[in-house]
């Protein structure tokens, strides 16, 4: 037998090793529980490929008087992504000051703060358009508040991490020259940490363009709304090229939001 | 910006005319870069143009307000009567997310390997996957599950087949991106010894990359579970659908159950990954 080189250390193999038995134990768990088997998905293999090829190729275009309804509904999407992570990314902004023991006025209450935000942020976007929804009927409005809510408790968790990560001298300094908090925050802490914020925003609004796609398909409204309802009909040709519709949406404001944080984080 | 030029931008006024008649220490910080205040501008129009756009009637939304709080008041009010239905649901979501997390994973190592530019060293064909991927990731996943559910029929099929869409191709990004930071000098060491490419890939860049995968797959673990509670929501089983089905049906007390049970998860999962995190650092 040829004699190998390790090239992992021994505690780091052993880790690994604990990684993948791990991973195979789930496996075999999670296979039993859900009796999905990879084979049944291979054997029903013609089906899937009948209906790619027949309903679902080539794209076709919808009739050409929804073309301006479909634009307007991407527009309603785009606009409630932009809207909603704008207004979340202020509230955050006020929230995440006192949730950071190093700069709240009251740093006992930060915990507190941070654990409302962890609170909202774990529970997804969609289970708080069904929660409003149930409440504030459906509608546009409805998705625009979950959005916000969700995006929300994800900046202050953010910002909370930015505001930690910048050092901290200059907010202590000037604590100890006597300034009061607002100047605190207005001279130390905007300075350091706007280009990570709008950093983060950024990578919110990512989120959010997707976000409010899927939330449209419940009823807020948007494009998501339009695929719905084209799937629903069982007429996927058209479906298809709204999916596409949405692709070069996301990857369009994909491209623009990462040449805007370069130019940021110059 | 630099985040140390705020350090010196402190400038304290010593001039003794302006201390005599103020006793402040000026705190002047100079804004670097010109190009924040054009963009917040920008934001700002952008978002009253969207609000007005959207046309969102606040009036009524306000007069509903209380509403949302008798809401969350009998959401409150736990009902754990349905409690098997709740947790055989919450079962299945767990598994279908590991699951298609695991499948994920392995198709997201054989692609990444080819979306890799210096795995096999084929422009064209890292091109190609990348692009291809780069539209799979761009389509949110609830609309892979719908179709799935359409070709393959309601159960976990569809939703494993599903998830696996977005999340493979997620993987293969950001596999491919571990891959390519591998410094060049093994991969050439091993070139030189005659190897051929699949096992330098499999005794080189793999275990090089290995903290990095399972990093990505603790990560991923988060969004595929909160993902697959809400598929419930558009048809797929599960979790998601108790929710939707239990508010729609005015039972609060077991979707409040079922909220709840979803946010302990997630929380324990976003936990347990800050540990391992810690401990690989």
């Amino acid at each position: 037998m040829t004699k190998r080189i390790p090239l992992i250390a021994r505690d780091l193999k052993q880790l690994y090793t604990v990684f993948l038995i791990v991973a195979i134990v789930l496996f075999a768990v999670c296979s039993y529980l859900t009796n999905f088997n990879v084979m049944t998905l291979i054997a029903n293999g013609d089906a899937f490929w009948e209906f790619i090829t027949e309903d679902f190729l080539p794209p076709a275009l919808p009739k050409s008087s929804r073309i301006p309804g479909i634009l307007s509904s991407v527009l309603v999407t785009l606009a409630l992504a932009m809207s909603a992570t704008t207004i979340a990314a202020i509230l955050a902004f006020f929230v995440s000051l006192f949730g950071s023991e190093k700069v709240s006025p009251f740093p006992k209450a930060a915990k507190f703060v941070r654990g409302f935000a962890t609170f909202l942020r774990n529970i997804p976007a969609l289970v708080w358009a069904f929660i409003l929804f149930s409440s504030l009927g459906i509608g546009t409005g409805v998705g625009f508040v979950a959005l916000c809510i969700t995006s929300f408790a994800f900046m202050v968790r953010a910002f909370v991490e930015t505001m930690e990560d910048v050092s901290q001298d200059c907010v202590e300094s000037l604590q100890a020259v006597g300034a009061t908090f607002p100047q605190r925050v207005s001279q130390a802490i905007l300075p350091s940490c706007l280009s990570g914020f709008l950093s983060w925003f950024l990578y919110c609004v990512e989120i959010n363009i997707r976000a409010s796609t899927i939330v449209g398909m419940v009823g807020g409204g948007g494009v998501g709304l339009t695929l719905f309802s084209y799937i629903k009909g069982f007429q996927y040709d058209i479906a298809l090229s709204i999916i596409l519709l949405i692709a070069v949406m996301v990857i369009v404001v994909d491209q623009v939001t990462g040449k805007l944080r370069k130019e940021i984080l110059k | 910006m630099n985040l140390n030029s705020n350090e010196t931008a402190f400038e304290i006024n010593l001039k003794p005319a302006v201390a005599k008649r103020t006793a402040r220490i000026p705190v002047k910080c100079k804004q670097k870069n010109r190009f924040i205040p054009v963009f917040l501008g920008t934001v700002a129009v952008l978002t009253i143009l969207s609000l007005w756009y959207l046309e969102i009637d606040w009036g009524k939304m306000a007069s509903r307000i209380p509403d949302v709080g008798e809401v969350f008041w009998d959401l409150a009010h736990l009902d754990f009567a349905n409690m098997d239905l709740v947790f055989s649901s919450l079962v299945e979501t767990i598994s279908i997310a590991v699951l298609s997390l695991l499948y994920s994973l392995i198709l997201g190592i054989i692609f990444g390997m080819l979306a890799a530019k210096n795995v096999f060293r084929i422009p064209v064909l890292s091109v190609v996957t990348q692009s291809f991927f780069t539209f799979l990731r761009a389509v949110p996943t609830p609309v892979w599950v719908l179709l799935m559910l359409v070709c393959l029929g309601m159960g976990p099929e569809a939703g494993v087949a599903g998830l696996c869409v977005h999340t493979t191709a997620f993987f293969t990004k950001s596999f491919a991106q571990s891959f390519e930071n591998i410094p060049d000098e093994t991969i050439e060491a091993l070139e030189a010894t005659g190897a051929n490419r699949l096992s330098i890939f499999t005794n080189a860049i793999l275990p090089a990359a290995l903290p990095q995968i399972v990093a990505w797959a603790g990560m991923r673990l988060e969004t595929n579970f909160s993902e697959c509670a809400i598929l419930g929501m558009v048809g797929a089983g599960g979790i998601g659908y108790v929710i939707s089905n239990s508010l729609q049906g005015y039972d609060y007390g077991t979707a409040g159950v079922a909220i709840l049970l979803v946010f302990l998860v997630a929380y324990c999962i976003e936990r347990i990954f800050v540990r391992i995190k810690k401990k690989f650092s």
